[in-house]
């Protein structure tokens, strides 16, 4: 089936692209899997829920870091284990949101009619601080010792300046995300103002979803995309402008108000950028990002915090997350976003819609 | 992780300085050092142990196929299927492909060296590891020896610890 | 699947020199390269609506996704970017995911740009022993160069291929390096040379292999109709395909469907390209630029290529096939041996190409090139990837 959709002054004829299947796994520390063990088991499972043979993948998109992975050269001992012996295969050094975006451009565009797309991280395997400083420019940020909490600390110090309604529901917004079993020794180190509440839980994450051109439960209705500069002194830390821009290029696509987003899965690292970031996409006024995160029915920050965190699997399974969700009939239309490192300078978001007249039920499979 | 900067080569003032803060190159001395600790996996896992406690090599057989993989894994890649039948492969087998390492480069093996891939009896696949005892005095002839795919044999360390370097190839005629 | 209706092109090319060592910041290097491609496309940063970056591997330059620093030099701020990482196909790569964006209606005029800084770090093999897995094979010390002189040896036992028959092909892609100013390697050693050079891996030497090579290389790809009759030479994508293997080596020792040396990844992206593309081999071209980081991996690539069976290889290079003056050239950069920036060099396979069929290659144009070939190859010798383009 195809379909007309607005780009910037004119409109395009399309494929239109719907989700099959997805798998998120989350563990830690898992002696009886290696890396590839634990991506193929999340990878066959993805094919299992959307009842798709291995034969019918045409192409396979994934995100992975080699320095997360320990693996120079990742995708060359990884991408078999995600079902690519054969296959048209890539790997982006980027967030799985991105990879995401470009699985639906391979099938929108008619080149190919199936793609798999798998993101990961085992954060268990390597050192995740040290590979955050390593993100830094050597000649300027990484001798201050610099990390992605680090950012995210000052994000927050400023979001408390300008939205001083934050510090009033923050404690609610953290009950909220709930306590997770086993988290001890998985919290990164605090930046002040934050708190280990509102941190991320390092975890080991595998991320897959079943991208076809034949009509599925959910379908991609939108996907925008932006990039800000490489320096944080040249961003606005707060106003997360490529977020903005990648929701309102999705949403328009998709031809919707944010209005009508009953499922939210906005990637962030911590409970601050979740905040902000929920004021980017406007699905909340200015200042009360924190008070939704306490409180908004269209949030599941347990379920997101639960899943644990690990570069670049997260895009990728907030999308997962948000098609299950959509599955389940937690709502009818999704909004979801990936950020990159550093800092969320890049960002991707998609918005996916419930498929009128398509058995929703089938193998919910999540985790 | 730590960058100290340093000034470059030569042309610096005796304070280190540099004379021309146009044209002169800052560079910064940097360090990539981070540690990992690899999950081998169950498969790996018994395959290692099978070394270090039995000095037996193990394959695993996936019934689609019907390939036994060695060294042992837990999935198929080509058929995309989990397996866990396990088979013990023989310790002699025929080198199908090697090199010689002449040149040395910090933290590899200290040249001359040769590695290749050996073809276990009853295995599938082919297995690499380092090949001992074979003359490399001149280079040419020890390789016009080797491409000939002679049988060779597993020799296992004195001490092993559960590593792939537990164990070596060598030439079986070499004993003759 | 026909790509040909897609109609994309490339419009511009801009190149650093390529050198052992660049003393400009990376996104000095880029803002040069994509500056020199948007204008030799006669476009400006504004009309660009997609940055891809290709990089690789981070290691080597000691730093933690160095695209997030130098992608904004590409004009990627506001605008879609994503970085590829496949290894040595990883220009060739990012120009691919830039083509599917483009395809997929997310934009007209894209930049690629393919980067290495692999002389910062200091020692490159110790970091390429760190590509191969932990858990079975890095404690036995591979490298990229034993990993190719793995393969080497099953060629001399299969094909008959020696030492000198390689030594040949050397010394044509350093005759054709000799026209190229941006060639690292500029010096027309001869196969005696090549023989004597150092022996790093045996059957491999120092001049067998590519070079440490640092420099950017940028693409501007646009959807071409919304460029015809601008008057400007474009290169037309006919054809592309890109295929992976397994990782394991020593699975394809014994392969029914193709082993090691048989490169069925290569095979399978050439027939898929050459199909979209309606020629039936390489021959058909004027150019063919071989992404081959050693001698014996270029030779390699003739079976699936179609320039010849593989087991007349040896011939086809005794033959004098490929040199300079005659009917198909291949590598008139001189390829890989005389610059390998690794982030960089598929890409570059494809610029040389471009610029052959736009006939914009200066005192390298091969004349009355309209048909050229670009390969791209990497990981454990298991990602291809085969584009044709034309005039
Ligand atoms: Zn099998």
């Amino acid at each position: 089936m195809r379909a007309t959709r607005p780009n910037d002054d004119e409109e395009v004829d399309v494929q239109r692209v719907y989700v099959h299947g997805t798998a998120v796994s989350s563990s830690w520390a898992d002696g009886s899997a290696s890396l590839t063990d634990l991506i193929f088991r999340c990878v066959r499972r993805a094919l299992d829920d959307a009842r798709m043979p291995v034969g019918d993948l045409e192409a396979v998109v994934l995100a992975a870091h080699d320095l997360v992975d320990g693996r120079s050269l990742t995708n060359m001992i990884t991408a078999p284990a995600a079902a690519a012996f054969l296959k048209d295969e890539t790997r982006l050094g980027d967030d799985g949101a991105a990879a995401f975006v470009l699985g639906d451009a391979r099938i929108r565009s008619g080149s190919v009619r199936t793609c798999l797309v798998a993101a990961w991280g085992r954060a268990s395997e390597g050192p995740a601080d040290d590979i955050a400083r390593a993100l830094f420019d050597p000649f300027t940020t990484r001798p201050l010792g610099m990390t992605e909490i680090g950012v995210s600390g000052l994000r927050a110090s400023r979001a408390l300046i300008e939205h001083p309604e934050y510090a009033e529901h923050r404690a609610a917004a953290a009950t909220r995300r709930g306590e997770v079993e086993g988290a001890a020794g998985r919290i990164p180190a605090a930046a002040w103002p934050l708190r280990d509440t509102e941190l991320p839980i390092w975890g080991d994450v595998v991320s897959a979803v079943v991208l076809s051109s034949e009509p599925g439960p959910v379908e991609v209705l939108g996907a925008g995309m932006s990039t800000e500069p490489f320096e944080l002194g040249d961003r606005d830390l707060t106003g997360l402008p490529a977020l903005r821009s990648a929701g309102e290029q999705a949403l328009r696509e998709a031809r919707r108000s944010i209005d009508e987003v009953d499922v939210l899965e906005i990637d962030a690292l911590t409970m601050f950028d979740e905040a902000l970031a929920l004021e980017a996409v406007g699905a909340t006024g200015s200042g009360r990002g924190m008070e939704a995160l306490a409180l908004d029915p269209r949030l599941d920050p347990a379920g997101a915090r639960s899943v644990g965190y690990c570069a670049p699997a997260m895009g990728l399974t907030r999308i997962a997350r948000a098609v299950q969700r959509v599955r389940e009939g937690d709502g009818a239309l999704a909004l979801a976003s990936g950020s990159s490192v550093v800092a969320a300078q890049t960002q991707a978001a998609v918005v996916l819609g419930r498929a009128e007249g398509h058995d929703t039920t089938h193998g919910r499979s999540c985790r | 992780m730590s960058s100290t900067p340093v000034p470059p080569d030569g042309d610096a003032a005796a304070d280190g300085s540099t004379t021309d803060p146009v044209a002169e190159p800052v560079t910064i001395q940097g360090h990539w050092d981070f540690g990992y600790t690899y999950f081998a996996g169950a498969s790996a896992s018994r395959f290692f142990n099978e070394l270090r406690l039995n000095q037996r090599i193990m394959g695993t057989h996936c019934p689609t196929c019907d390939r036994v993989l060695v060294p042992a894994r837990g999935f198929c890649d080509a058929c995309y299927v989990e397996i866990d039948e396990w088979r013990e492969v023989g310790t002699e087998g025929t080198l199908d492909s090697f090199t010689i390492l002449t040149t040395s480069f910090p933290g590899l093996p200290e040249p001359p060296t040769v590695v290749g891939y050996v073809t276990l009896d009853g295995a599938s696949t082919a297995l690499l590891n380092a090949v001992h005892g074979i003359d490399l005095h001149d280079f040419d002839e020890a390789g016009a020896l080797l491409l000939t795919q002679p049988r060779v044999r597993v020799v296992f360390s004195d001490k092993c610890e559960g590593r792939i370097t537990d164990f070596a190839f060598e030439l079986v005629a070499a004993d003759a | 699947m026909p790509r040909t209706g897609h109609g994309l092109a490339v419009a511009g090319v801009g190149q650093t020199p390529y050198r052992r060592r660049h003393e400009g910041s990376t996104p000095e290097l880029v803002g040069q390269a994509v500056r020199e491609a948007l204008a030799d496309a006669g476009l400006t940063a504004r009309d660009v609506d997609i940055v891809v970056g290709g990089f690789a591997p981070d290691g080597l330059a000691g730093e933690n996704c160095p695209d997030k620093r130098f992608l904004p030099a590409a004009c990627a701020i506001g605008r879609w970017s994503m970085r590829i990482n496949t290894g040595g196909t990883t220009g060739i790569a990012a120009a691919y995911a830039a083509m599917d964006l483009l395809e997929a209606g997310r934009g007209d005029v894209a930049v690629v740009v393919g980067v290495e800084r692999m002389a910062q770090a200091n020692s490159v093999p110790a970091v390429f022993n760190s590509i191969f897995d932990p858990i079975y094979e890095r404690d036995t010390g591979l490298s990229t160069i034993s990993m190719g002189a793995l393969r080497a040896t099953r060629m001399m036992a299969r094909w008959g291929y020696a030492r000198e028959v390689w030594a040949q092909v050397a010394e044509r892609n350093f005759d054709n390096a000799s026209r190229n100013p941006l060639a690292q390697i500029r010096t027309p050693y001869g196969a005696e040379d090549v023989l004597r050079s150092r022996m790093i891996a045996w059957p491999v030497t120092q001049l067998d292999a590519c070079p440490v090579s640092e420099g950017v290389c940028a693409v501007v790809i646009v959807r071409s109709e919304r460029f015809e009759g601008s008057g400007r030479p474009l290169a037309h994508v006919r054809g592309r395909a890109s295929v992976s293997d397994t990782y394991n080596m020593g699975d394809r020792v014994h392969r029914p469907i193709g082993n090691l040396e048989d490169m069925i990844t290569l095979s399978r992206s050439a027939e898929r390209a050459y199909a979209q593309a309606g020629i039936s081999d390489a021959r058909q071209a004027q150019v063919v630029e071989i992404h081959a980081p050693f001698t014996h991996a270029e030779t390699m690539a003739y079976g699936p290529l179609r320039l010849c069976d593989a087991p007349d290889g040896p011939d086809l290079v005794r033959s004098g096939f490929g040199r300079w003056g005659t009917e198909t050239v291949i590598n008139p950069s001189g390829g890989p041996q005389a610059a390998n920036p690794v982030g960089a060099t598929a890409l570059i396979r494809l610029a040389e190409c471009a610029q052959q069929v736009m006939g914009s290659a200066g005192e390298r144009q091969v004349p009355g090139a309209r048909v050229a070939v670009a390969t791209g190859q990497g990981g454990a010798n298991q990602f291809s990837t085969c584009t044709v383009l034309s005039a």
